[in-house]
């Protein structure tokens, strides 16, 4: 058996190993998906909402956060952080609507989310502190489905499920409207085994002692969900993910706003790994999976792209080598007998992954049976599938080049 | 409130395994048929070849009929060339074993003693219409040129087959297996590079060629 027969079994079995595993814990956990638990007592719970240059859409934000049905929601702190056009102006005019919105300005831009989320978690005096973009709409019962995971004392904090708003204003952001969706899906499969790794910016709680406990938000990382969230799991807290808490977040429709985004994440999440690639085999499910599966991500997202380059560069080489000497030599330069049927092990390991994968993407897609995804759009889904997913490993390759070159800038 | 399940990561590993090493069997069990098949094949070739070995070296003895001589070769030639290419195919997939390589240089070995037998016959039975083209190249390159030269030679040899097919034995060799005979017919032509063509004794000069000028090295 050569080398890369031996590199395609190894990634054909830990693609399997994953599909059998989220499958495993969906089938063994079906019907506490959609679970959800009325809590023991009211928690008073405080929003922050950090805003920056968004006047287009920032007062239906507020207007939307203010149709929640929680009752135990005490105050919204709306955080300017230095916007350069009219969000400020507008914020006040909402303060004087809503008596428990507060609205704050950052004496400077502090160049992160993170920053304006720190800078309004100190204004909040509740047991509980939420945050939420200033593009992202929850539904109103989002924050009442996430509350009841906090009756357990070890719960540190609780997250969303985001959907994509604007789906149908263009391909790409349909494309990542199937994604968000099976990415909620995947984590709260991750949540049955404790092994959530985000609690995401749109809609998160946590607790506020905790939050304090830890120094709120790392300001220095690209994702500080993600930070904030293994800082939690590494002090032995639980995070837990509800399926009913909806939040709709606006998406990029643009190739060049997705993939500035895309890139931001994947450097965060390198950042993130950095920092506790210490605690790897060690803190609990950080050590023992979360971390090992970033990691192990990672490497095999950027090994796989450089295979498959150097599978198609040598191809594109023959074949261009053998139609420049085929036309010397006034032969076919293609014909039937070329055609290779002849199944062989990677090949029906490759369609059974296919399959899984699709099994999985159409779960992940229909469980829910909302309605916003229909037989026609089959074919995006397989799209989805076959060519978005594939453009990943360059994300990788762009946000380690970012990493190591040390691009820090917003 | 929230069992922790994290056996299911055991469980998940044990089925892995089982269906990894179920799908590994029916990938070896695809092999071994496909080599199964062709051990069959090159059985009744070999009770081929051993004839057509038999039927020459009554040439030495007596007078035979040539038409049928040759015409038993030209059969041969073409059923073993038909094997090359289903094995070709075969062996163009990724392989768990290496008992495919063992069965190519059997038929390696078949054809060379197609080689030694069409030449006797050429010069026991002289005739125009009994051409011997011989396309040696190498097996096991990762020179992408010479790659790519090899699949365009298979194209126009097969073309040349197709087109000249009942005038032709059409013998290609791995150069590079390893065949001791082999080495020492190819060692003959002082040839200096791969892939080359011998036609009736004679290097085919300059590359690749067309057919029709691998025509004017027919008789």
């Amino acid at each position: 058996m050569d080398f890369l027969t031996t590199i395609y079994l190894f990634y054909s079995f830990t693609a399997l190993y994953f599909l059998i595993l989220f499958m495993l814990i969906y089938f063994q956990n079906k019907n506490r998906f959609g679970e959800t638990w009325k809590p023991e007592k009211i928690y008073s719970l405080g929003m922050v909402v950090p805003c920056y240059n968004c006047e287009g859409h920032i007062e239906s934000t507020i207007r939307n956060l203010f149709k929640s049905d929680y009752s135990g929601l005490k105050q919204v702190v709306a955080v300017d952080d230095s916007s350069s056009d009219n969000t400020f102006n507008i914020l006040k005019k909402l303060e004087k609507e809503f008596k428990i919105l507060k609205v704050v300005q950052t004496s400077k831009n502090t160049g992160c989310a993170a920053g304006a989320k720190n800078f309004g978690s100190k204004f909040i005096k509740t047991e509980l502190i939420g945050f939420t973009d200033d593009d992202s709409y929850p539904s109103p019962d989002a924050m009442s489905h996430m509350i009841g995971y906090f009756d357990d004392a070890k719960t540190g904090a609780v997250t969303s499920r985001v959907l994509a708003k604007n789906k149908h204003e263009s391909l790409l952001a349909f494309l990542q409207a199937v994604e968000y969706k099976v990415i909620a899906f995947t984590r709260k499969l991750l949540g049955f085994v404790e092994a959530i790794y985000v609690t995401n910016g749109p809609l998160s709680i946590y607790r506020k002692k905790i939050f304090d406990e830890i120094k709120g938000f790392d300001e220095k990382n690209w994702t500080e969900d993600i930070e904030i969230t293994w800082h939690f799991v590494s002090k032995g807290y639980k995070v837990h993910m509800s399926i009913p808490a909806k939040i709709y977040t606006i998406v990029p429709i643009k190739f060049k706003d997705w993939f500035k985004q895309r890139i931001r994440w994947n450097v965060g999440g390198l950042q993130t790994i950095r920092k506790y690639f210490k605690s790897v085999f060690r803190c609990g499910m950080l050590g023992k999976f979360i971390l090992p599966y970033f990691t192990f991500s990672w490497i095999l997202g950027i090994t796989g792209l450089f295979i498959l380059v150097y599978r198609v560069v040598r191809t594109i080489i023959v074949r261009y080598l053998a139609t420049k000497l085929s036309i010397e030599a006034q032969t076919a330069i293609a014909s039937f007998n070329d055609i290779n049927l002849n199944p062989n092990v990677l090949l029906l390991f490759g369609v059974a992954l296919l399959v899984l994968s699709l099994s999985f993407t159409t779960l992940a897609l229909f469980y829910s049976k909302e309605e916003d995804f229909k037989k026609r759009n089959f074919i995006k889904v397989l799209l989805y599938m076959l060519v978005y997913l594939l453009v990943y490993p360059a994300i990788l390759i762009a946000s380690l080049y970012n990493y190591l070159k040390g691009k820090q800038s917003w | 409130m929230l069992k922790s399940q994290k056996h299911v990561f055991w469980e998940a590993l044990l089925i892995a395994i089982v269906v990894f090493v179920f799908g590994f069997l029916m990938g070896f069990a695809f092999e071994s048929n496909r080599i199964d098949k062709l051990e069959s094949y090159y059985a009744s070739s070999e009770i081929f070849m051993t004839d057509g070995l038999a039927f020459s070296s009554l040439a030495d003895l007596e007078k035979v009929d040539c038409e049928k001589l040759v015409s038993s070769n030209l059969f041969f030639a073409d059923k073993i060339y038909e094997e090359a290419k289903l094995l070709g195919k075969y062996e163009a997939r990724e392989l768990l074993s290496e008992d495919l390589k063992l069965v190519h240089k059997k038929y390696d070995l078949l054809r060379t003693f197609l080689w030694m037998n069409s030449m006797k016959i050429q010069e026991n039975c002289p005739s125009e219409d009994y051409n011997i083209v011989v396309y040696l190249y190498e097996y096991e390159t990762e020179d992408l040129a010479k790659k790519a030269t090899q699949q365009v030679w298979s194209k126009v040899l097969g073309d040349l087959k197709q087109d000249v097919g009942n005038r032709i034995v059409l013998i290609p060799l791995a150069a590079d297996i390893e065949l001791a005979s082999l080495d020492y017919l190819v060692s003959q032509f002082e040839i200096e590079e791969y892939p080359a063509v011998v036609i009736n004794g004679v290097l085919v000069e300059g590359g690749v060629a067309t057919v029709d000028e691998l025509k004017e090295y027919l008789t």
